[in-house]
């Protein structure tokens, strides 16, 4: 693969080309697909802007330089993009660089009192001894605005008044799925407005990246969405691979591809425990998890690992297959399909669950690409996203599946997406556990990896949406930048849009078809 | 034939031999502050029992073995342990509840569960409030428990649960109408609201027999109403670990806590136990018309081992429902009652008079 | 009419998805239950497979020697600082210098298992025990010294 073909547009022009390429006739680049903030050391801060064409899937990289470090702006696009308004506020909590025409300048994932901004290559490290004060969320935004003359004016818009009353949802709660906090304001049982608060789990994941030699930077993929685990370090591997020209063997694609559906399934089944399990239904919760069981048995004959795997590697995969491995796949699948009638049976087709479920936090097709909800939540509103169908990579192109979409987007559209798409990964490993071809798992690759100069992208069909990985390498053992796009970070976002006017007791049945997973978003 | 196990004449010779030896007032207070540790010692003992059996089942409809390591294998002394465990806990006061009506509301949960508790007729002869309008009482006792969860919620001074509270008295006043047609169906099936009397008048056959369509019919809607009653899922908003955490008892700690907890397995068992006095014979045996013989070896079981068979029989019902579904929004759960169970409780509660008027009922 | 035709149709499919769900439940709870008596089956059922990462070990020979060539490339390839090798430069008996390994420390309090060390050992000195029940009760006992 060649390195991405990047745009460069002045800051100033940042917002009008963005724009064209938004509103462009033949090809509008409706989805943003990430933002990610860059130092570029003496050229200044920056962002790149990753967008795509959902008709045609034609992918497009803007780059945008503000050359004053100190005073850092750049034009927002949140009115372009309604995902850009989250994006943005990753860029400024972690570059310090401020958009002006964004409503909500808040950091988003450090607390309020940090000192600096921790992804600037002169970040000192020492600037932030551990606070054990209490955090105070300031009740107001900052929004900065950009007069005729040049001149940044600074205004603040209200969160949260104090007629709202707010419950906070987490950090610790049954049904947040993680640390993930949400501030509601409610009237009664109704939702009037959605603030979620991350970062109670971020590790810094890409500051560390910047330090690690790129088999390094492969441990730590499993960590960020553990229910994608193989899919994200897929994702980070080919990266890797196609900007260093390895040539993997067959068998190993097969391999990767039969595990990424295994994950999927996986995920999937945990997505419907979890989802049974927050609308009350504590008994299928089990029966998710005892098929779930069976997979992860499955896999750790092979990888050695239940959740954090460790299975791709740069160049292949860690190890051969298990001898029992085609056999036991086989039988899985085979009971599955037995069982999945069970899970139907006592949660699908029930009365209450369908009431709780269709015509609840209805997200339109619009909405869903505009905030950039990829995955199942996506295609439940009738948004065929699924990177596999538009950007096959390992063996997708050559395997027959469906793509499951749904138009109604509530969230038994989202649930039964995720359920079909069980079907459909078992699907797809029938066509191809029987088919592995011989051959090497893994070539042999240099003691050192080096990548080229240049930005890398890849992205890959998660459990839960296109995981992505922005790679810019500047020649050297160690990724001058490493972004993962985030496939829960836009869902999180889409909460405030859905829920609203929802009751209380529908917003854990729409954050649990959302299915984010947190140590994904807190990357 | 069962009048072998009555234990009205063994319970008066007991009145009159203490009256015998000391002055009758004395002996009323004796048996009063007896009867009293009865109630309680019962009350703490079907707890244990009811939380073990709901781990239990649970389990196994979750394909689980369920507590299997303190005492035994069959984890008997599980829920004894957690009692000592919730007794010696500290009992937490909030800095900005009002200490009064905090402490007060689990009182006042377990006061109401403890007065129904004390209505059922476990044998004949055998029950400890009597009162010509005993099935009255009893809906007028349990109401008091709501209130306690009002005030629980309310006194907590935190938002998850007043949120509890709210929805937890909406729904209680709502389901207690549905509660008070379906009992009122049987008041008028047996003509009576003495809880001995409905018993008796089972002798020939249960209600659920005699009164047919309208009576199977009432008794699927007094289990969802009661089941409403007591606060289980589906119906458990009020709780709702999932939305609330736990509800208008998130704040509690230690016994105050185990009150509620305790309240809420003890209002599953006197639905049921309601349940079985209304629908099912109460202490009745099982007769079928015809056998005498079958009918004679069932006389010799002692109504209180039919009653509380009964009546776990229908905990079992209630416990299977709760570990089936998933719970209900506010709103559907109004829509049901507001919808669906009154209306149909009121028109069989016309078919049954009806059919009572027109001698339809056997 | 309809609305009430649908009232009626509402009740019935109702009543009769709930009643598949007690069905479905009812055929569980008849089944065989799944829960593993961990630790009551450490000896019986309980398997763990062999490419479990649990520890890392350096395996020796029956006189008590290990591959350890003391080269550092494990100590490397760390991600997380886990390894640290402690050698010395001894003569070998053909006068050549070669270096020995004195103390190999291993954090497994700090090992994210991510097999880097073992795919970069050249001699398949270390490698990954299948022993997972590694709590201790002090911090210290954590840090191994592998090659004693």
């Amino acid at each position: 693969m060649t390195a991405d073909n990047i745009i460069l547009v002045k800051a100033e022009d940042l917002y009008n080309e963005a724009s064209r390429l938004r509103y462009d006739e033949a090809q509008p680049m409706d989805y943003l697909r990430d933002i990610v903030g860059m130092d570029w050391g003496e050229e200044g801060l920056g962002a790149l802007y990753y967008m795509e064409c959902t008709a045609t899937g034609e992918r497009r990289v803007l780059k945008a330089v503000a050359a004053d470090r100190e005073n850092a702006f750049l034009p927002s696009v949140c009115s372009l993009w309604k995902t850009a308004v989250i994006k943005e506020r990753e860029v400024f909590d972690f570059f310090g660089i401020r958009f002006t025409g964004n409503p909500d300048m808040r950091r988003l994932f450090l607390r309020e009192d940090w000192k600096g901004y921790p992804l600037r290559k002169d970040y000192d490290m020492d600037s932030n001894p551990l606070n054990m004060e209490n955090e105070v969320n300031a009740d107001v935004t900052e929004e900065y605005t950009l007069r005729p003359d040049g001149t940044i004016e600074g205004r603040e818009n209200v969160v949260f008044g104090s007629e709202d009353f707010v419950v906070n949802i987490g950090p610790q709660h049954p049904s947040t799925h993680g640390v993930l906090r949400m501030r509601t304001s409610i009237d009664g049982e109704n939702i009037k407005r959605i603030d979620p608060i991350l970062g109670y789990i971020h590790r810094g994941i890409e500051k560390m990246n910047e330090s690690l030699t790129y088999p390094q930077t492969l441990t730590l993929t499993d960590r960020l969405d553990y229910l994608s685990a193989h899919q994200n370090r897929h994702a980070l591997c080919m990266c890797i691979e196609q900007a260093a020209g390895i040539e993997i063997s067959e068998r190993a694609q097969y391999i990767r591809t039969i595990m990424d559906e295994l994950q999927r399934i996986d995920s999937h089944l945990l997505f419907y425990s979890c989802l049974v399990m927050d609308m009350g239904g504590l008994t299928p919760f089990f029966y998710g998890f005892r098929e779930r069981e069976m997979i992860l048995d499955i896999m750790e004959e092979t990888t050695g690992g239940r959740l954090i795997q460790n299975y791709n590697v740069i160049g292949g995969v860690q190890a051969d297959i298990h001898p029992d491995f085609r056999r036991k796949v086989k039988e899985f699948i085979a009971h599955l399909r037995k069982v999945i009638k069970d899970y139907h049976d006592i949660f699908t087709g029930n009365v209450i669950a369908r009431q709780r479920l269709i015509g609840v936090g209805v997200l339109s097709r619009e909405d869903a690409i505009s905030l950039g909800a990829t995955g199942g939540t996506g295609r439940a509103s009738g948004w065929s996203n699924d990177v596999r169908k538009h950007h096959p990579y390992a063996m997708y192109g050559k395997v027959d599946f469906r793509e499951i979409t749904r138009t109604e987007g509530d969230s038994f559209a989202r649930y039964m997406v995720r359920m079909d798409e069980i079907m459909e990964s078992c699907h797809i490993i029938e066509q191809l556990i029987d088919n592995i071809p011989e051959g090497e798992v893994r070539v042999k690759t240099k003691a050192i990896i080096k990548l080229p100069e240049g930005n890398f992208s890849t992205s890959v069909e998660s459990s839960r949406g296109e995981f992505g990985v922005m790679l810019e390498s500047h020649g050297d053992k160690y990724p001058y930048r490493l972004h993962y796009r985030s496939t829960g970070l836009p869902l999180v976002d889409t909460m405030d849009t859905v829920c609203r006017g929802q009751k209380i007791a529908d917003l854990i049945a729409i954050g649990g078809t959302l299915d984010f997973v947190i140590p994904d978003i807190d990357r | 034939m069962f009048d072998y196990y009555n234990l009205e004449p063994l319970l008066m010779w007991i009145h009159r031999t203490m009256c015998g030896i000391m002055p009758e007032w004395l002996a009323f207070t004796i048996e009063g502050i007896a009867v009293g540790i009865f109630i309680m010692v019962m009350y703490a003992v079907l707890a244990i029992i009811l939380i073990y059996m709901e781990r239990k089942v649970c389990a196994a409809f979750q394909c689980r073995i369920g507590p299997d390591r303190v005492g035994g294998r069959g984890g008997l002394l599980q829920v004894p342990a957690d009692v000592i465990k919730i007794l010696t806990k500290e009992i937490i006061f909030l800095k900005n509840s009002d200490k009064f009506l905090y402490a007060l509301a689990p009182f006042l949960v377990i006061m109401a569960s403890i007065l129904t508790f004390s209505c059922l007729p476990w044998n004949k002869g055998g029950e400890i409030l009597h009162m010509n309008i005993g099935i009255f009482f009893v809906l007028a006792a349990s109401s008091i428990g709501v209130l306690g969860i009002l005030l629980a919620g309310w006194s907590s001074n935190s938002k998850y649960t007043l949120i509890g509270a709210v929805r937890s008295g909406a729904m209680i006043i709502s389901y207690e109408l549905s509660i008070g047609i379906s009992v009122l169906t049987m008041v008028i099936l047996c003509g009576t609201m003495d809880i001995q009397e409905i018993v008796a008048y089972q002798e020939n056959g249960w209600n659920i027999f005699k009164g047919h369509l309208p009576a199977v019919m009432a008794f699927i809607i007094y289990l969802i109403a009661g089941n409403a009653e007591a606060n289980r899922a589906p119906f458990d908003l009020a709780e709702a670990e999932q939305e609330l955490t736990a509800g208008y008892h998130t704040e509690y700690s230690g016994m105050h806590f185990g009150f509620f907890y305790l309240a809420e397995y003890l209002n599953l068992f006197i639905t049921a136990g309601i349940a079985v006095t209304l629908f099912l014979g109460g202490w009745m045996p099982l007769h079928i018309a015809g056998l005498e013989g079958f009918n004679a070896v069932m006389d010799y079981i002692p109504g209180v081992i039919w009653f509380v068979g009964k009546t776990f029989f229908v905990v079992f019902l209630l416990m299977w429902i709760r570990w089936t579904f998933p719970r209900l929004r506010i709103d559907q759960v109004l829509i049901l009652e507001w919808k669906y169970l009154m209306p149909l409780s009121l028109l069989v509660l016309i078919i049954m008079t009806v059919m009572k008027v027109f001698g339809l009922v056997f | 009419m309809s609305t009430f035709k649908e009232y009626i149709n509402g009740y019935a499919s109702g009543v009769k998805s709930l009643l598949v769900g007690m069905r479905t439940s009812m055929k569980v709870f008849m089944q065989k239950k799944v829960t593993e008596r961990y630790p009551e089956n450490r000896h019986t059922t309980l398997h763990i497979p062999e490419r479990h990462r649990a520890m890392l070990v350096m395996p020796k020979d029956e006189n008590g020697n290990n591959k350890c060539i003391a080269c550092g490339l494990c100590q490397m390839a760390c991600p997380n600082g886990t390894i640290n090798i402690v050698s010395e430069t001894r003569e070998t008996e053909d006068g050549k210098k070669k270096k020995f390994l004195v103390k190999y420390e291993y954090d497994l309090g700090a090992c994210m298992f991510c097999q880097l060390c073992v795919n970069a050992c050249p001699h398949g000195a270390i490698e990954f025990s299948n022993h997972f029940e590694n709590a201790v009760f002090e911090r210290e006992k954590l840090v191994m010294n592998l090659n004693e």
